[in-house]
């Protein structure tokens, strides 16, 4: 929700199926797809990580990159706490969300069973 | 409620190729410190070893095992375990860190009739969750992992917040509305919403973690100020690599 109103200030229209697009097409965040690749090659033992970092690196420069990684660590540990806890989203932010999460295939997580 | 800044000395990125923020390595040292300390219901060598445990459960076989079954439920065996902490304990810091997108109110349920109370469960989420946030951003940065700090000496503080009421998560949480004096500060600088509530019971845990999360990602008054940029990575780019790693890891909230 906060990436579709940074778009609403900015006046850009992003995609926010490219959240879970295969392809990292980006929807229109800048360097979307390397960004993509980092998260996915993180999380994935069969990519090469290093190579994707490297890449990032060069697009977006040495403090970035370090940004990068710390928005990668804090929700690497945020969606441990909600999904032990069990703590469901607000239904303000489930009804706002609603057409994307659907959209999106998020009500298919089996974290969804009841917390939306 | 003030976050921890006990020093730690031993974690530091002066040999890191990239600068890191002071801000952001501060915060990591008042985890580490925080860490370290007796906490409300787990004594400092308790809180090392479920973070000893944390790390040791992504070589942990039956892990592995159990996140490749259809059912975490349709396999059997024991942990590798990395220290002497009782079953239960190291069986909920394994699934929490290894299959936490399957955690379910059973999970949970069995962890409190295996003898964990529901203050114990939400300081060992949080234990769990400091150090997968310190560690990960060392892998992220292709660094290696700080050690982990000796515990201290020291006293659980067992106090239980009085507000705290069952009903919005598996565990109680307290509402705005019902923090008293003893949990004074617990949601200062936060919007109070259902996450920053689902570790409530612990209220040092709350503050703590998400001194953590103002420095990796944005403090809470910052977060929907679009018309500034606080990181070098734009609001959108942020909300775009948060969200891929969400949907990576199947969480809904």
């Amino acid at each position: 929700m906060l990436l579709r109103g940074s778009g609403e200030h900015t006046g850009e229209n992003y995609d926010l199926t490219a959240i879970v697009d295969d392809g990292g097409s980006g929807g229109g965040v800048a360097a979307a797809g390397a960004l993509t690749a980092y998260a996915d090659a993180f999380f994935d033992d069969g990519q090469d990580f290093a190579a994707a970092r490297e890449r990032l690196h060069a697009e977006i420069g040495d403090e970035a990159l370090v940004d990068a990684a710390g928005v990668l660590a804090i929700f690497n540990a945020v969606v441990r706490i909600a999904d032990a806890t069990g703590i469901p989203l607000e239904d303000q932010k489930a009804g706002m969300s609603a057409d994307f999460r659907d959209a999106l295939g998020i009500n298919d997580y089996p974290a969804a069973a009841g917390k939306v | 409620m003030p976050a921890s800044s006990a020093p730690v000395e031993t974690l530091d990125y002066r040999h890191s190729p990239l600068p890191v923020r002071e801000g952001l390595a501060a915060s990591q040292r008042r985890a580490w410190a925080r860490l370290a300390e007796p906490g409300e219901w787990w004594p400092a060598a308790v809180r090392i070893a479920i973070a000893e445990e944390t790390r040791a459960a992504t070589a942990c076989a039956f892990c592995a095992e159990r996140k490749a079954a259809l059912s975490p439920y349709s396999v059997s065996g024991r942990h590798t375990a990395a220290t002497d902490l009782p079953d239960v304990l190291v069986d909920t810091v394994h699934r929490i860190r290894t299959d936490p997108e399957r955690l379910t109110r059973r999970f949970c349920d069995a962890a409190l009739a295996g003898g964990l109370s529901d203050a114990e469960y939400a300081e060992t989420v949080a234990v769990v969750a400091t150090v997968v946030a310190v560690d990960t951003f060392c892998d992220a940065m292709g660094l290696p992992r700080h050690a982990l700090p000796e515990p201290v000496a020291g006293e659980p503080r067992r106090r239980r917040p009085a507000g705290a009421k069952p009903g919005l998560a598996w565990i109680a949480t307290v509402a705005p509305e019902d923090v008293t004096e003893g949990e004074a500060g617990l949601y200062d600088g936060l919007a109070a919403v259902n996450i920053h509530r689902a570790l409530s019971l612990v209220p040092a845990e709350v503050v703590g973690f998400f001194d953590l999360d103002a420095e990796h990602y944005l403090p809470d008054a910052l977060l929907r100020d679009f018309g500034t940029e606080y990181r070098a990575l734009t609001h959108a780019q942020i909300e775009f690599l948060a969200a891929r790693v969400s949907a990576i890891n199947q969480c809904v909230y």
